[in-house]
């Protein structure tokens, strides 16, 4: 399976202390992947180090088998934090929020045509708000809000999705269509997905993989399906290597010492995530 | 013809004060909607500090406004990015500095007239020559906009999701910087330092109380704008008052008025939803 996002024995931090150290994963097409860990542990600051915002202090990002440097040039899809609360104040509706992100496809200097329009209704379909086309988006609720900036983004056919806690201040009816709009094109389009979330009672169905990045955040039975990768950056009291294991193998790597093989059962972690059926695909 | 039109003065008024007024709603609307509301006032004030240095040393002063209003830009662009969770504040030090520095020089200034005349504008005194800049200014600047309105839609709504689509970020922010500096600078001749923020914010503040989406809250500031400067204009040539001033308050009362309507509508919309909740269950009841 093609690997479209890899990240290897990456650290980062935004001072001397490391927020993420010695991370390993990578995420194949068609995963529905999470990112799950309390708060304050650097999930977001994940998205961003994939995303491009910032560097890797150390180790490598790969996109689609090529270095991170932007997502200009990428089909990547991103949904911020609080994407919709924040476009609340804005005096813009729906059809407009998502025809911005049409920016390359309409040119410079250009304004949207017929078939750009077309191409965000179909979007505002695909989420269920194509009546809300012509509505203020500061009208709508927070679970519509949300909605409409999912479509702005699908309204560029990514072919990975990355959403940053969408789930965030939106009711629990509206987590729940949310939720299965993205089961919905990660199955029926090949979406890959990968989601930060707290919520992993309600997308941990959902999720063929999860990276986990503290302890107490990794609830394993709401995980049916998922391969668990467990990648904690706390420091250790000899080196500052990062503790990560498979939940397939169940062994602790140090990737301190050795980065590429689990030492029980001496298979190459990654190998695990080969051999370890989609399941629910 | 009406006797406003029959002196040459008021027809170069009326004309700079339209375009102005179109200019002005246009950046505005991009200001606001960044959260950059007070940049305005940064840097107009800024331009002072211009103003007095080009009568001190000789040049013309609108050159100095412009020059002083575009470091006064980038500086607030740089000091933004520097101080993160308060980058709001990098608009009060550029402010105070330009504030500061205009005071200063402003007590070297031989003829305080002329200084003034920046502070409250003086667009009934405006020359042939500042009309046609004004005329040049307008066109480059509608261009501009109208060429980089969705750049600028997308950066105002979201600039780091702008960015990762591929929008130059860097770019049209420096763009939108300098056109934003030059159109102050300018609006600060004729119409006054102190009141061209005014003009950026409240038509602004008052469409967006009536607009169904952005391009109509651009519409709406627009004839706002264009109706205060021009009724202001009017006003004050045949009741005696101060141009700039007269403006900036219709333009307030333009807001005062759209908010109470909308206030008003927001009441009735509620009280007709309520009666018609009332109904329904008055009707349930009996049908139970």
């Amino acid at each position: 399976m093609e690997k479209v996002i890899e990240v290897k024995d990456m650290s980062f931090g935004y001072t001397r202390e490391k927020v993420l150290e010695h991370v390993d994963f990578y995420v194949e097409k068609g995963d529905f992947a999470l990112i799950i860990g309390d708060n304050g542990v650097g999930k977001s600051t994940m998205v961003k180090l994939l995303l491009g915002v910032n560097t890797p202090t150390s180790g490598e990002i790969l996109v689609g088998g090529k270095k991170i440097r932007s997502l200009k040039d990428s089909h990547i899809g991103y949904l911020p934090q609080n994407g919709g609360s924040r476009a609340a104040a804005f005096p813009a509706t729906c059809e407009e929020i998502v025809l911005s992100s049409l920016y390359r496809e309409i040119g410079f200097g250009r304004m949207p045509g017929k078939k750009h329009k077309a191409i965000a209704l179909e979007a505002l379909k695909t989420v269920g708000m194509e009546a809300k086309r012509k509505a203020l988006i500061g009208e709508l609720s927070g679970g519509q809000q949300q909605r409409v900036m999912l479509a702005r983004v699908l309204a560029g056919s990514p072919e990975v999705l990355i959403l940053d806690e969408p789930t965030v201040g939106v009711d629990a009816e509206s987590v729940d269509r949310l939720l299965h709009i993205l089961h919905h094109l990660n199955i029926e389009k090949n979406v890959t997905i990968l989601m930060v979330t707290h919520d992993v009672d309600k997308a941990g169905p959902f999720a063929n993989k999860v990276l986990c990045l503290s302890e107490g955040a990794c609830n394993e039975e709401a995980l049916p399906q998922a391969e668990i990768i467990h990648a904690h950056a706390h420091k250790h009291a000899k080196g500052e290597g990062a503790h990560i294991h498979s939940a397939n193998c169940k062994h602790e790597v140090d990737h301190h010492h050795d980065s590429e093989h689990c030492p029980e059962c001496n298979h190459h972690e990654h190998d695990h995530a080969h051999d370890h059926e989609k399941e629910g695909k | 013809m009406p006797t406003i039109l029959q002196y040459a003065y008021m027809q170069r008024a009326l004309l700079v004060g339209f375009l102005l007024a179109l200019l002005v709603a246009c950046l505005g609307t991009v200001m606001v909607h960044k959260r950059l509301s007070l940049i305005g006032d940064a840097l107009s004030h800024s331009s002072l500090a211009g103003v007095a240095l080009g009568l001190l040393l000789g040049f013309n002063p609108i050159i100095g406004a412009i020059a002083a209003c575009v470091v006064a830009a980038f500086c607030i662009e740089g000091i933004r990015k520097k101080l993160g969770n308060h980058s709001e504040l990098a608009v009060a030090i550029v402010m105070s500095t330009g504030i500061g520095l205009a005071g200063v020089m402003s007590g070297f200034v031989k003829s305080a007239a002329d200084f003034n005349s920046f502070l409250f504008g003086s667009i009934v005194a405006i020359s042939e020559m500042e009309t046609y800049m004004v005329i040049v200014l307008a066109l480059v600047v509608l261009l501009a906009f109208f060429l980089l309105y969705k750049e600028l839609f997308y950066i105002s709504f979201d600039e780091q999701a702008a960015a990762i689509s591929g929008v130059p970020v860097g770019v049209v922010n420096a763009i939108f910087t300098i056109l934003t500096a030059v159109t102050i600078s300018i609006a600060a001749r004729t119409v006054g330092a102190l009141i061209v923020s005014s003009l950026m914010v409240v038509p602004v503040a008052a469409a967006m109380t009536i607009a169904r989406s952005y391009k109509t809250t651009i519409l709406w500031a627009a004839v706002i704008s264009i109706t205060s400067t021009i009724g202001g204009l009017v006003l004050s040539f045949y009741c005696g008052l101060k141009p700039g001033g007269t403006i900036v308050l219709i333009a307030v009362a333009w807001f005062l008025i759209l908010y109470l309507l909308k206030w008003l509508r927001g009441r009735l919309t509620s009280g007709n939803r309520s009666a018609d909740g009332a109904k329904r269950a008055s009707e349930e009841s009996k049908g139970a």
